[in-house]
């Protein structure tokens, strides 16, 4: 009796130890890694028709159709979904260790192939089961600063033209690979990554396939460290946009606009929306081409561009600086790529709450200093809109009709979105690349994000979201959440310091339930750095799910309340306040 | 403005209706006719209308110096070291906007900085002359030459500072200066 009562003892704790750590992280412990190596034998081959036998539209010369295809040897379970990528302006050619910008390169040169630097994701996703193509865009890199949008139809063409290759792989067969690929490739389940001005590059070609009718069904398009000359947008299809903190070249992260414009561009839009903030990161890192002692000529640690970058106390080179090496820099691209390709293009829904911040970065990453964003689709079960933080009228009442109110707060306006907002939401004595949200785009006159200007300087203040009839039952959402950076302009922040607040929701019955943002999320860092574009505000997602909200009746919830009652002081930046399920 | 003022006075309202009408149709057509290969825009000069004389043609036409440095060792974070300042014959007239006014000129001006190696970035260089922007760069093949283009010689200012920068046209924060101020030698050229 007294064996089976310890018995039962020890399976009760067992089964506590469980329900705990359960309770801590249920998507972590359900989580697998989207950067792991997968069961399929990896074959690599490349194909190349030569360096000027393609003429975009108005582009000044014709370019190189070359690739690299990743695939899995047997293509024994196609048609496998198909990822295409395309590498940013780099140098085209090289001679020892001498770089040139010109197209085709001299017969003494030699092509710089940046199309190869990110074999190392293909590789793992052709492993689980996905073709990639990785696309040679030397000859636009050579030219695109000569025409007016800096390139992005060019490479809208090229990336369209090897689709219609690929068709041709698909269904006639072509050289060099015959028949192999016949009824191999699904070109109804595409991603496209594009990283730099490729970022760019295949957000326009979203919208180019699009303007053909979509031959081929893009499901994600990812830009990795982007630029945004143009500001295409992407609605009705994922997107993930991957910001590295420590960005030498794009060290403004405008390629945030594409998260930011594209959000309720569009009513009904299905597609969710991703921002990934890798603190640490640089530029070129994501490219074992562009990076020193990987290739012989052109490689730069980006950061070195900035005037005294090297003193930065995060992104600079001293002991103590936080870089990521360049290895876990592409652990950071692998998991999230991954990640995102196999969910929304390949359906691999289990990968879903690394990207909506459920679940911790995965162990393939190298690193959980990072922080996300997520939009979630705009359908009725996915998302409601408590407020968007547009106009003026939000700040009295909010996208539902339900009245907004403050107390203590100051200042307490909106800046960065259309006239007559102010065009930065920080001091004019701060830099713009300070402030990706609000930088100006080289070929747009687009303003940014529209944020909630506000900060407090005793404890209590508070900020108000009332829910009006009819949009009181929340209980089929996930999370309340919004978007926040801590305003590192504004002295109240401590320097280095986190902040920290309460969510409050209150209930019909007058019951509140209240969770630290601090507890829940890490999005209230101070931001890190200061020479140069660092620091930075970039606002990412607090998500708190609701079952945190304990003692409340959630089929009636009557306000969402920011409670600033864990410091004395603070301010913030905050825009996109929602109940949001994931995708 | 004239013809249009002219048009006015002539014709009365039924005029000034269909000048209207032809004005709106010509700048619609205009921004279709948009070429990709156009020169790039500042903000003081857009040459938009500039379909058949393309950038990679002013580029690659032969120039007039108006002025050069002559320093040798680059300099600063941006690697730079000396100037040349050309004057372009264009092969026709182009209509350009100048400070917001369309203008019909026959001259360009190509403003090239001298150093590096320069990286190829994925932000563009801006070329500054003083305060002003006076547009985004274009390397060259052998990436020890930056060059902006301008219709706008009254941004070719005397004595002024140049400067070099990567990204936002708002942004000064990060630019490095020339050594050398600029200096035509007293031969400005003509779109007059």
């Amino acid at each position: 009796m007294k064996t089976l009562r310890i018995n039962h003892l020890i399976a009760f704790a067992f089964l506590m130890f469980l329900s705990v750590t359960a309770g801590v992280s249920p998507a972590s412990a359900q989580t697998p890694d989207p950067g792991t190596t997968g069961p399929n034998a990896v074959t690599r081959e490349e194909y190349n028709y030569g360096d000027s036998v393609f003429q975009p539209s108005g582009f000044p010369i014709a370019v190189e159709v070359r690739a690299s295809i990743h695939y899995p040897t047997t293509l024994g379970n196609g048609p496998y979904p198909v990822i295409v990528f395309m590498h940013g302006r780099h140098a085209t050619c090289y001679r020892n260790t001498t770089a040139a910008l010109r197209w085709p390169c001299r017969s003494t040169e030699q092509p710089i192939p940046s199309f190869q630097g990110y074999d190392y994701i293909a590789q793992t996703l052709a492993s689980n089961g996905y073709v990639v193509v990785s696309v040679s865009a030397n000859g636009i890199n050579a030219y695109d600063n000569n025409v007016n949008d800096l390139g992005m139809q060019a490479r809208a063409e090229l990336i369209q033209h090897h689709l219609g290759r690929l068709n041709t792989f698909n269904t006639t067969g072509a050289t060099p690979f015959g028949t192999k690929f016949v009824g191999k490739l699904n070109l109804a389940k595409v991603g496209t990554m594009g990283h730099s001005r490729g970022g760019e590059g295949v957000v326009k070609h979203y919208v180019h396939n699009a303007s053909l009718g979509s031959p081929y069904t893009i499901k994600a398009v990812l830009p990795l460290a982007p630029v945004d000359f143009n500001r295409p947008v992407v609605n009705n299809a994922a997107l993930e946009v991957i910001l590295p903190y420590c960005d030498g070249d794009v060290s403004d992260n405008q390629g945030v606009h594409f998260y930011d414009d594209a959000r309720y561009n569009v009513a009904g839009d299905t597609g969710a929306k991703h921002t990934v903030q890798v603190m640490g990161a640089n530029h070129n890192f994501y490219n074992t081409i562009w990076t020193p002692g990987m290739f012989p000529a052109g490689t730069a640690d980006d950061w070195g561009y900035v005037t005294n970058g090297s003193t930065d106390g995060h992104c600079g080179t001293g002991t103590t600086s936080k870089r990521l090496t360049s290895a876990q820099q592409r652990g950071t691209g692998l998991a999230y790529l991954s990640a995102f390709m196999r969910a929304y293009v390949g359906g691999e829904t289990q990968f879903l709450p690394i990207l909506t911040g459920d679940a911790p970065p995965p162990a393939s990453a190298q690193t959980t200093n990072l922080h996300v964003s997520y939009h979630a689709p705009s359908t009725a079960t996915k998302r409601l809109d408590v407020n968007r933080l547009l106009t003026a009228t939000n700040l009295t009442t909010n996208t539902l009709g339900g009245a907004t109110t403050q107390s203590g707060l100051t200042p307490h306006d909106l800046c960065g979105g259309d006239s007559p907002q102010p065009q930065h939401c920080l001091p004019s004595t701060q830099s713009t690349s300070r402030q990706p949200h609000t930088v100006a785009s080289a070929r747009s006159t687009l303003r940014g994000l529209s944020q909630l200007r506000t900060g407090w300087g005793a404890f209590g203040s508070t900020y108000t979201n009332d829910l009006p009839l009819g949009a009181r039952d929340v209980s089929g959402f996930q999370a309340v959440q919004f978007r926040v950076s801590v305003n590192f302009s504004d002295t109240r922040n401590a320097s280095n310091i986190p902040q920290n607040f309460s969510i409050v929701l209150t209930d019909g019955a007058g019951a509140t339930s209240n969770v630290r943002v601090g507890d829940v999320s890490g999005a209230l860092f101070y931001p890190p750095g200061t020479v140069g574009p660092v620091p930075k505000v970039l606002l990412n997602t607090v998500r708190v799910p609701l079952t945190s909200f304990t003692g409340i009746n959630l089929t009636d919830i009557r306000s969402v309340k920011f409670n600033f009652d864990q410091t004395g002081q603070g301010a913030l930046l905050i825009s996109d306040l929602a109940f949001a399920s994931a995708p | 403005m004239r013809l249009v003022n002219n048009a006015r006075r002539r014709r009365g309202w039924k005029s000034i209706l269909l000048t209207t009408s032809f004005l709106f149709l010509f700048s619609a057509c205009s921004s279709l006719a948009f070429a990709q290969d156009a020169p790039a825009s500042t903000p003081d000069s857009d040459p938009t209308a500039n379909q058949e004389v393309t950038v990679t043609d002013i580029l690659k036409l032969k120039g007039r110096v108006l002025g050069e440095g002559s320093n040798a060792r680059a300099v600063g974070q941006h690697k730079v070291a000396s100037y040349r300042v050309e004057e372009v014959t264009l092969p026709r007239m182009q209509d350009v906007k100048i400070k917001g006014e369309t203008r019909s000129v026959g001259k360009a001006f190509r403003l090239t900085i001298k150093g590096g190696p320069f990286p190829v970035r994925a932000m563009p260089a801006v070329i500054w002359l003083d305060e002003t922007a006076i547009g985004y760069g274009i390397e060259n093949e052998d990436l020890n030459e930056i060059t902006v283009i301008t219709y706008d010689e009254s941004t070719l200012t005397e004595g002024a500072t140049i400067y070099l920068s990567y990204g936002d046209k708002q942004n000064k924060e990060d630019r490095t200066a020339l050594p050398e101020k600029l200096k035509l030698n007293g031969a400005k050229g003509g779109n007059q």
